[in-house]
């Protein structure tokens, strides 16, 4: 299946980032065709959520490039703001806002940032509980829900922006073992949409299902990827070698 | 028994004036002291030094000076600028000195808020403006609901201090019947009287409201 085009939806060249003295990405390259799905591994610490959060700029980094869409976006102004309606993304630990109903959690952004008529986002948000499952929830508050439940309301929450890519930081590693697997259903059902998707996960049944191409990042630089095959069964790095060694 | 319950009794309702004057003392004082605490704390928060180091001037000097201090320089202090009546001045003065403590209220309960929220408001794409508002103001305005409370019984009680000035509140009240009577100890229990009552309902309907707004913590 060829669902890739040659339009490149996420573009990062030469992103550095530390934390005072601590480097924690090297100069990293990286650009996602549409549709494409591509997955990052690597311990922890090697970067990877630093990665993502730079991309939406919830981390300022020193220098570097990035493009989403084909347009680079700087610092100050509107630009940020404007980028990531059309960047969805995920955390690890949710982040849904306690204060509001499920429903009012998705449909928040549409009506504050997209300036959406309320009766419109309502509709919308709807389909997209019911997308991931959870239409019978509308009414609850977070606080009565499972973690998966919970990451599910996060996930149509972000999709509600209609956004052009989506960025997922470890969107299962707070979960309970049991609760992971809707959580990935949703994932993947999107990945057959044909989403573009950047996925930080430690979940490899995933990244070698759903992935066209996986990245393995240590060290703050990335240093292998390729199709899931080549990474997880013939790895060419002694590092990635190691740590799949580790972990498989 | 040497002193007279029923005098308690009898003159209890002769106090209703100047309860009144004590609930107007203290309501506009909080009223004032929630407007400035609100700028206040977000001074206190901000990363501009314009705005970081007068809010942080203000609150160490209000919370680092007596009360009864600061509502001598506002009534007698500043009569030689501009000549206040005594009512005005303990408002401007229980004002001011609330504001700091529920800036600091405020600014606690904000800075309470797990980041998490304002990334997950800003990676919709909301602006600075839009996540404070929508997303956690509401959620630390219900967290600084306790200590609110606590707050506003305590400026009740400190309104008392405008005896000082000789506004005719309760405790001025009490004072003057008592060293007009001898009966100092009935006067004062009937003061005391009023301001639990009017603290105790304070506290209830905080902790109503509280209760009220626990809707979404609810399992």
């Amino acid at each position: 299946m060829n669902k890739r085009s040659d339009r490149k939806m996420v573009e990062v060249k030469g992103l550095h980032k530390s934390f005072g003295e601590l480097e924690v990405l090297k100069g990293i390259d990286l650009s996602v065709a549409e549709g494409e799905v591509v997955v990052i591994i690597g311990p922890s610490g090697s970067g990877k959520s630093t990665l993502l959060r730079c991309i939406n700029f919830l981390e300022k980094n020193q220098s570097g490039e990035i493009c989403i869409d084909g347009q680079l976006i700087e610092h100050g102004g509107g630009h940020i703001n404007k980028m990531r309606q059309n960047v969805g993304m995920v955390f690890q630990h949710f982040n849904l806002f306690p204060h509001m109903t499920v429903l009012q959690n998705v449909s928040e952004g549409p009506i504050q940032v997209r300036k959406m008529s309320k009766r419109h986002a309502v509709t919308m948000a709807e389909e997209l509980l019911d997308k991931v499952g959870l239409a019978d929830k509308k009414n609850e508050y977070p606080a009565m829900l499972s973690g998966g439940q919970k990451q599910r309301v996060a996930i149509a929450r972000a999709l509600a922006m209609q956004p052009k890519v989506m960025l997922f930081d470890e969107p299962t590693s707070a979960l309970d073992p049991e609760l992971v697997g809707e959580v990935l259903a949703v994932m993947k059902e999107l990945a057959r949409e044909g989403m573009t998707m950047l996925v930080v996960t430690h979940e490899m049944g995933f990244a070698r299902e759903v992935a066209d191409r996986v990245i393995f990042m240590d060290d703050a630089a990335i240093v292998e990827q390729g199709i899931p095959e080549d990474v997880f069964d013939n790895p060419k790095n002694e590092r990635t070698q190691a740590f799949l060694g580790q972990i498989l | 028994m040497v002193y007279d319950l029923s005098i308690v009794v009898e003159k209890f309702p002769i106090f209703i004036p100047a309860a009144v004057q004590t609930l107007k003392i203290t309501a506009a004082s909080i009223v004032f002291g929630v407007i400035i605490g609100l700028v206040v704390a977000f001074g206190r928060i901000s990363k501009c030094k314009l705005f970081y180091f007068p809010a942080t001037l203000y609150i160490t000097v209000i919370r680092g000076t007596p009360i009864l201090l600061q509502l001598f320089i506002v009534y007698f202090g500043l009569a030689e600028i501009v000549r206040l009546d005594p009512f005005p001045s303990a408002v401007i003065a229980f004002g001011t000195h609330n504001g700091a403590y529920i800036a600091e209220i405020f600014r606690g309960a904000i800075k309470s808020i797990d980041i998490g929220q304002m990334e997950a408001a800003r990676s919709l794409g909301m602006t600075q403006f839009q996540a404070m508002r929508r997303i956690i103001l509401p959620q630390a305005l219900k967290r600084a609901i306790p200590p609110l409370g606590n707050q506003f019984i305590i400026a009740t009680k400190d309104s008392s201090l405008a005896s000082a000035i000789s506004v005719r509140e309760l405790l001025l009240k009490s004072q003057q019947l008592g060293s007009s009577t001898y009966r100092f100890m009935e006067y004062f229990i009937i003061a005391g009287i009023y301001y639990l009552i009017i603290t105790t309902i304070l506290g209830y309907l905080v902790h109503r409201l509280e209760r009220r707004l626990a809707v979404s913590d609810r399992l």
